[in-house]
């Protein structure tokens, strides 16, 4: 999951660190913490009001579970949060022996009194939300299918 | 591999992200081993006892510890430093506030949404 980014659907993503990473030896709980970087296509009149940049940070708070084979992943906005904030939670669960349970879901919420701003803007990072949730599925399963062949080749090598 | 947002942090990010995910590979082994076995019973200690399980994951932390503390410790210190640099703390401080997420969020929010 820590190969998420890059991926070939996330282009606008620039850099991704690590802030905190704790591991639980009793529940086996990895949890980290990170601070993703992307270039954000924000209208022009929202930066005009708002100030802000290109440049946008996002803080993430991913768990692995390994025992219960769960991972979940939430995300939301710093740049301009004083603005309006996106609050996105995405789980992975085992549904059967071969599949996975995948569930997503976001608060969008503008901060601002000023009704048509607001709606403006809610209307405006709803519809980045459709774009990038699709594309974000799409990108994480490319990493894996990427993961998936290099495992393969790997047993292949080793076993010959 | 991704860029850190300081590129002064990218080599120590590089370096550090090689070590945990070999790390953590090694650390998912069983639990990937037991999964592919398909329940096979092919080794009967696929579901280890919570005690058994615990061992395991401290003498992990020991391994990761002993690979990967050092590089670790630069990195975080080296990335501290950009982001207080950059003025991102303030924000930082604020969403943990806000949304300190110690724990892992309850599973599946749009069935079970019965909050009191």
């Amino acid at each position: 999951m820590w190969h998420k980014y890059p991926n070939p659907s996330s282009s606008h993503v620039t850099s991704v660190d690590v802030l905190d990473r704790t591991f639980d030896p009793k529940s086996g709980l990895v949890r980290t913490e990170r601070i993703i970087g992307c270039k954000q296509n924000a209208p022009a009149w929202v930066i005009k009001l708002f100030g802000g940049s290109e440049q946008a940070f996002v803080r993430e708070i991913s768990f692995i579970d390994a025992a219960n084979q769960t991972a979940s992943i939430t995300s939301m906005n710093l740049s301009l949060a004083q603005v309006a904030t996106c609050y996105e939670q995405i789980q992975y669960s085992p549904a059967s022996h071969d599949r996975t349970t995948f569930t997503q879901s976001a608060e969008i919420q503008a901060r601002t009194s000023w009704r048509s701003v607001a709606n403006g803007l809610e209307n405006w990072l709803y519809a980045r939300f459709q774009q990038n949730a699709q594309l974000g599925k799409a990108g994480f399963t490319d990493v894996l299918k990427r993961l998936w062949d290099e495992r393969q080749l790997q047993l292949a090598g080793s076993s010959a | 591999m991704s860029q850190s947002l300081a590129p002064e942090c990218t080599p120590l990010k590089h370096s550090y992200d090689a070590c945990f995910n070999a790390w953590f590979e090694g650390y998912l082994e069983p639990a990937i081993a037991a999964g592919s076995n398909g329940g096979s019973g092919k080794n009967g200690s696929s579901a280890a006892s919570p005690k058994a399980r615990e061992e395991y994951s401290s003498k992990k932390a020991e391994e990761f510890e002993k690979n990967c503390g050092e590089v670790w410790r630069q990195y975080r210190s080296c990335v501290q430093g950009a982001v207080k640099e950059k003025g991102l703390d303030e924000m930082l401080k604020q969403a943990r506030e806000d949304n300190p997420l110690k724990e892992p969020p309850l599973p599946s929010t749009s069935q079970s949404s019965s909050r009191s």
